[in-house]
This record gives C-alpha cells, sequence and structure tokens, in this order.
C-alpha cells in the first residue's frame, strides 16, 4: 500500500497549462471509473481534484505499483496531450509527503488566498464523487476523512480563516459595525461595475433587500436593479436620493468628485443623525473627501478598505506556522494508522492458517472419536477455537501496537517468515 | 476611618475592580484575561454588596438609606441589579469593560462618605418615602447603563471615524445596536424617575417635610433640571427621531447631572432631609412609627 499525489497548481503552473489537464464535472465521473478499471489488479484507488486552480490524483496502489510516469501516461491518453506539454509543470509526492500535502490542500494553506474556506467543500466534493463512483477503498477513504478533519482542526485552533480579506467582505464587515443588521436598510449603488455589483451581492447576502441604483447609462442601472429587485434612477437624481440611504456604495468612472461634502451635509440633516456609510471605491475618487468630517457620517475609500485587507493577510501568513505544526500531527497519526493498516492483511491470515490446521487436526480426530455425541463434539470444537483466539490475540495486539511506530512491513514480513503463510494478498508491502 | 463593619462593602469594591480589570484586560489581550473572571468576580461582588444592604437593613431596622453613604450604596447596588437583569435580557456584549469601572469609582466615592454626619431626618416607616425613593434609585441606576452606552458609543463612533481597527473595535456592538440599548435605558429610566418626582411631591405637600419653600431646595430644583433633560431625549428621539452623537453627548450631560443631585447637592448646603444631627436625635428619629 502507497499513496502518491500527481498534480499541479497556480504556483507551478500558468493557467493555459492547468485548462488543458481540467476535468469538468463528467468528464472526472468518466477518468475516475476508466483509471479504476485499468489499474485493478493493483488494487488502486484514485480521487481527482479538479479546481481553477489545481489538478490533482491522490491514488493508492499496491507496493506503490502506480507510478508517476504512469499517472501522466493517463492524462495524456485521457485528454488526448502529449505527456511533454504538462510534465514539466507538475509535481509528485509520495507517501507521507502526499499526505502532508493533501493535509495542506484541504485546510487551505497551499490556496491562491491563504485560509479561504471554498477548498474544503471542493475537497469533500472531490471525495465524494470519487466514492460514489467506487473508486476509493479503505486507504484513500480514511486519508480523506482524515483530511477533512484535520482542515477542521486548524480552522478552529488557529485564526487562519477568521480575518477578511477581500475588499467587499472588508467593507461588509464595516457596515456591520454600524448598522445592527441590513433589514430595512437602503442601499444606495452609484455607478454599476463589477465591484459595485460584488458589493450588493455580498450585502443582498446578509440580507440588505431595498436598493436603489443609479448610473450614467440608465439601461444598466435598470438591468442590475432588476437583478437584485431593486429601483433604478436617473443619474441625476443621485442628490435626492442622497438623504434615504444609509449605505451609500461609489463606483463610477467619472473624473471628477460624484458626491460633494455639502450634499451629504444636507442629506444627514435630514435624516436627523442616524448614520450613513459611505464606500468610495472609485480610483479617481467619487465622494469628496472632506464628507469624512461629518457628524454620523463613515467615509472609506479603496485603500482603506485595501490596507484592512492587507493587515488581515498578514494576520493569516503569521498563523502559518501554527498551522504547519498542527498538520505535522495529524499526519503522523494518519501514517501510524496506515502502518497498522498494512499489518491487518497478515494478520487476517495468520488467524486464518492457524484455524485452517485446527480445523484439519479435528477432522482427523473425529472418526477415532465415534462414541462421542454431538453436543459434545462441539464442545470440543468450541475449546480448539477459543484456544487459538487466545493464542493469536496477544501477538496480534502487539504487533498492530508496534506497526503504529512505523515499520509495519517488518512485522508482516517476520510473521510470514516464522509461520510460513504465503498468500497472494498478503505480500502486501515492499 | 473606615469601621469594621464596612468591610464587606470594601471586600466588594475589590471584587468590582478586580472584575473591571478583567473586562478591559478582556479586550486588550483576551489570551491572558478571561472573560468568565470578569464575570464572577461581578457577581460575587453582587452577591455580597447584596448581603451588606441587607445587614444594614437589618442594623437599623429600616431600609438602608439612613446616611448619604448608605444611600449610595444602595443606589449601587441598584445600578448592578438593573445591569444584571438587562444583560440576562438583551445580552450585552462589553458593556460591563465600560460600565463596572464606573461603579468602581462610584464605590470608592461613596466609601468617603462613610462616617458623614448627615443623617436622615424624617422617619423612614414611611410610605411616601419609599415610594419616593425606590422608583428614583432605579431610574438613576438605568441612566448611569445609559451613560455607559453613550461612552460605548462615542468609543466605537470614534473608532470608525479614525479608521482604528483593533480589538476593541471587534468587539463592540455595532452604533445601532449601542443605540438601541440606549434608547431602552432611558425610556425604561424615565417613567421611574417621574414617578418618583411625583410621589416626593405629593409628601412634601402632605406632610411638609422640606419647609413652606420646599421647592427652591437644590435637590428639587436640580431632580426637576434632570428630569427635563431625559424628557428633552426621549422627545428628540421620539419626536423628531434623532440619533447619533448628539444623544449620546446629551445622554453623558444627562448623568452628570444625576450624579449632581444626588450627591452634590450636599456640598451646595441643601440637605434635603438629611441634617447634621446627634446620633441619639437621629435614633429618635429613625424610631418614630
Amino acid at each position: 500500500m502507497s499513496i502518491i499525489v500527481v498534480g499541479l497548481n497556480h504556483k507551478s503552473a500558468p493557467v493555459e497549462v492547468r485548462e488543458k489537464l481540467a476535468f469538468n464535472p463528467n468528464s472526472i465521473n468518466t477518468a475516475l471509473s476508466q483509471f479504476s478499471q485499468k489499474y485493478q489488479d493493483k488494487n488502486a484507488e484514485i480521487v481527482i481534484l479538479s479546481t481553477c486552480n489545481r489538478v490533482e490524483l491522490y491514488i493508492s496502489s499496491q507496493d506503490g505499483a502506480i507510478k508517476v510516469e504512469d499517472v501522466f501516461s493517463f492524462l495524456a491518453d485521457f485528454h488526448k496531450i502529449e505527456p511533454n506539454t504538462f510534465s514539466p509543470y507538475m509535481y509528485h509526492y509520495n507517501d507521507d509527503r502526499a499526505v502532508n500535502h493533501l493535509f495542506f490542500v484541504t485546510s487551505s494553506l497551499d490556496s491562491m488566498v491563504l485560509g479561504e474556506s471554498q477548498i474544503l467543500s471542493q475537497v469533500k466534493e472531490a471525495y465524494t464523487t470519487a466514492a460514489m463512483e467506487e473508486a476509493t477503498g479503505k486507504i484513500l477513504n480514511h486519508l480523506f476523512q482524515q483530511a477533512l478533519n484535520a482542515a477542521k482542526i486548524v480552522h478552529t485552533r488557529t485564526s487562519i480563516g477568521k480575518r477578511k480579506v477581500s475588499i467587499s467582505s472588508v467593507a461588509v464587515e464595516f457596515a456591520e459595525k454600524i448598522f445592527q443588521d441590513f433589514t430595512g436598510k437602503i442601499v444606495l449603488v452609484v455607478g454599476a461595475g463589477e465591484m459595485c455589483e460584488l458589493l450588493l451581492k455580498h450585502l443582498y447576502e446578509e440580507g440588505a433587500r431595498t436598493f436603489i441604483v443609479a448610473n450614467r447609462t440608465y439601461e444598466r442601472a435598470e438591468e442590475l436593479a432588476n437583478e437584485y429587485h431593486g429601483q433604478a434612477i436617473k443619474y441625476e437624481l443621485l442628490g435626492e436620493y442622497l438623504e434615504k440611504a444609509d449605505i451609500v456604495i461609489s463606483s463610477t468612472s467619472a473624473p471628477h468628485y460624484v458626491i460633494h461634502a455639502n450634499q451629504v451635509k444636507e442629506a444627514i440633516r435630514h435624516r436627523r443623525g442616524n448614520p450613513m456609510f459611505l464606500i468610495d471605491i472609485a480610483v479617481p475618487r467619487d465622494i469628496e473627501p472632506e464628507v469624512a468630517n461629518i457628524d454620523n457620517v463613515y467615509l472609506y475609500n479603496i485603500d482603506d478598505l485595501q490596507s484592512v485587507v492587507s493587515q488581515n493577510i498578514d494576520e493569516r501568513n503569521r498563523e502559518v506556522e501554527k498551522c504547519r505544526v498542527l498538520i505535522e500531527e495529524e499526519v503522523e497519526h494518519f501514517m501510524a494508522k496506515l502502518e497498522e493498516m498494512k499489518i491487518e492483511p497478515a494478520i487476517t491470515h495468520l488467524r486464518n492458517h492457524f484455524h485452517t490446521i485446527g480445523k484439519e487436526e479435528l477432522e482427523r480426530l473425529k472418526p477415532k472419536l465415534k462414541n462421542l455425541d454431538n453436543e459434545d463434539w462441539e464442545q470440543v470444537v468450541y475449546t480448539m477455537e477459543r484456544a487459538i483466539n487466545k493464542l493469536l490475540h496477544h501477538p496480534a495486539k502487539v504487533a498492530k501496537q508496534e506497526a503504529k511506530n512505523g515499520g509495519g512491513y517488518r512485522y508482516v514480513e517476520t510473521i510470514k517468515k516464522l509461520f510460513g503463510i504465503f498468500h497472494h494478498t498478503d505480500h502486501s508491502q515492499h | 476611618m473606615i469601621q469594621m463593619s464596612h468591610i464587606p462593602f470594601i471586600i466588594t469594591i475589590i471584587l468590582y475592580f478586580i472584575s473591571s480589570v478583567w473586562s478591559i484586560g478582556y479586550i486588550v489581550k483576551p489570551g491572558v484575561f478571561d472573560k468568565k473572571v470578569a464575570k464572577w468576580t461581578m457577581m460575587m461582588g453582587f452577591f455580597i454588596h447584596s448581603g451588606f444592604i441587607v445587614f444594614l437593613g437589618l442594623e437599623s431596622g429600616n431600609i438602608p438609606i439612613t446616611n448619604v453613604y448608605e444611600s449610595f450604596v444602595s443606589l449601587l447596588w441598584c445600578i448592578l441589579f438593573v445591569y444584571i437583569n438587562l444583560d440576562y435580557l438583551y445580552k450585552l456584549p462589553s458593556l460591563d469593560t465600560f460600565l463596572l469601572p464606573v461603579v468602581t469609582a462610584l464605590s470608592i466615592w461613596a466609601l468617603t462618605f462613610d462616617g458623614g454626619n448627615l443623617l436622615i431626618t424624617v422617619s423612614l416607616q414611611n410610605f411616601w418615602l419609599i415610594a419616593h425613593i425606590i422608583p428614583i434609585f432605579v431610574g438613576y441606576a438605568a441612566f448611569t447603563i445609559s451613560f455607559s452606552l453613550s461612552i460605548m458609543y462615542l468609543t466605537q463612533q470614534r473608532q470608525l471615524k479614525h479608521k482604528l481597527f483593533g480589538s476593541l473595535f471587534n468587539k463592540l456592538p455595532s452604533l445601532e445596536g449601542i443605540d438601541k440599548m440606549m434608547w431602552k435605558t432611558i425610556s425604561f429610566g424615565f417613567p421611574l424617575l417621574t414617578l418618583g418626582l411625583v410621589f416626593g411631591t405629593f409628601w412634601v405637600k402632605t406632610q411638609n417635610v422640606l419647609g413652606e419653600m420646599w421647592y427652591l431646595d437644590y435637590k428639587v430644583i436640580l431632580g426637576l433640571a434632570t428630569w427635563l433633560i431625559y424628557a428633552a431625549l426621549l422627545h428628540m428621539r421620539l419626536i423628531a427621531s434623532f440619533h447619533g452623537t448628539k444623544i449620546a453627548c446629551l445622554t453623558i450631560a444627562g448623568f452628570f447631572l444625576v450624579l449632581f443631585t444626588f450627591i452634590g447637592t450636599f456640598f451646595m448646603g441643601s440637605k434635603h432631609a438629611f441634617q447634621k444631627v446627634s446620633e441619639q436625635t437621629h435614633t429618635e428619629v429613625l424610631n418614630v412609627q
């Protein structure tokens, strides 16, 4: 039993290479079943993780029978491309390093945005797909369950995923420090660009429902407003609607200020001190900076938000070392369990071997004890089985225990040698 | 001189102090200071405080307001009592950080009145007195909490304005949330203050406690001013729906007026039913049935 991972990610390969190797939900199933069939005789197990940032194949096979080259040629055949077009960008790890890599990936320490939580569900999905396709077995089942578990431990015991690291989520976090909730709050969107839409989506997810959209091109405003059941207004009416807005998001491409201090002053007077939150994500800025000096008005520009994002990213980076230690512990646990799993088939054969001998001896004995009735004979059989189980109990326990500390195969070899067991599946080790 | 019998209150102050340190520490260094310590020392302090109030009551056979010190201790008890109930009902994160230091400071101040010679000169076995004092004390307690909330509001709004996103920023609730709580505590305290003042007026009118010119008593005048400032606050909030910084500042002003009405008037010469009398006369007064 050996585990390898072969793959590429956003660090090792450009998107042109990644897209060639990417699997879509349908092709994953086909690939899984093709691979499993091809290497059925090698007890192959496989999970394919394919996201926009990475394509990775986790494979377990008997005695490490499946080599990196086999995986390369499988990928080349499947995607109908030359192996040398992607092989220089691929990395591969064996056994504990492969396990370490998976735990790292699942805990989102290998992600483009450190600590993001999406990868966890992607790994979960990759595993479920493989399990449904019956492409996984004892080893990978255990490996992926442990990986998900390790990720959970890392996320709860460190603050790797706690601070927000995108402009829109930071902006929403600030809005939450001004308003208790967003129901009934009016969001005024000035400009209908991508960034505005992203913020709008975020606010919608957090409960905001009333949106007013103003844009130079009215049609685009209408389009965005319809999407979120909001109201589109003429750009010229912006000033009139300002006092209604609790939250203002501005991101136009105008070369001058769109919202002026005196307008906001007037608005806040009408609002009787009800706070206003203004987010200016435009460059050049849309909102006159003096607005920030008005009482009960909170103005944030792109730099304010960006600086918080960078601080939070630094904070996450500082947590990496802590995560690494936690992961190493988890890898160790898994490897110990793997060693224990390696020895299990050998113990099963040993047990079968003893019971077979016992049975043979009983059959030899039976004709000699003719006057024994059925009940007494059953007692004899029972005693024999009990004696064998008792004899084997201790060595099996100790072997498993010792195997946990590594080198499980040595015990397998010893058992085979001592008891002369030879079976086609028991020489499972190197 | 601090009397032996006041040791329980000193222990209470120490516990409130520890609670204050821990509740502030929890915000500055959450790894070192455990929030639970802040909570349990406060609860223990409150428990001893309650016991002390009962002791004072049993000792004199009256509600414990027979001198300025006792009144102060009782008012502090009311503040904690109202806070614990509000916290149970509304879960107010980090309010203890802003309230407990105020309570601790007031408690230490209360201690300086210990052994003062201003003693009550009216019978305490009087329905009107109780009807006057209790609603006012609970009302004052609510105003003290609204004061802490205002400080909290101004702190959070300063952090939002100056873009200070530290641990304090993360631990404090939203401005809107604080504003709502401020409004709740004021609208809880105001009717009680009104009730207390009305009963007080009845009392002076019917039993001539403060003499003919009762309306010139400083405490009466300031009491009315306090009532007016909170009435103005409620009006601004209810009718004109004012929010934000102005309301918070006005609430702070209201609290200082409360404090001045409660304690400051004694320094101005107003006795408001407390007199420099001999122990013997005092005992006689208390024993009037």
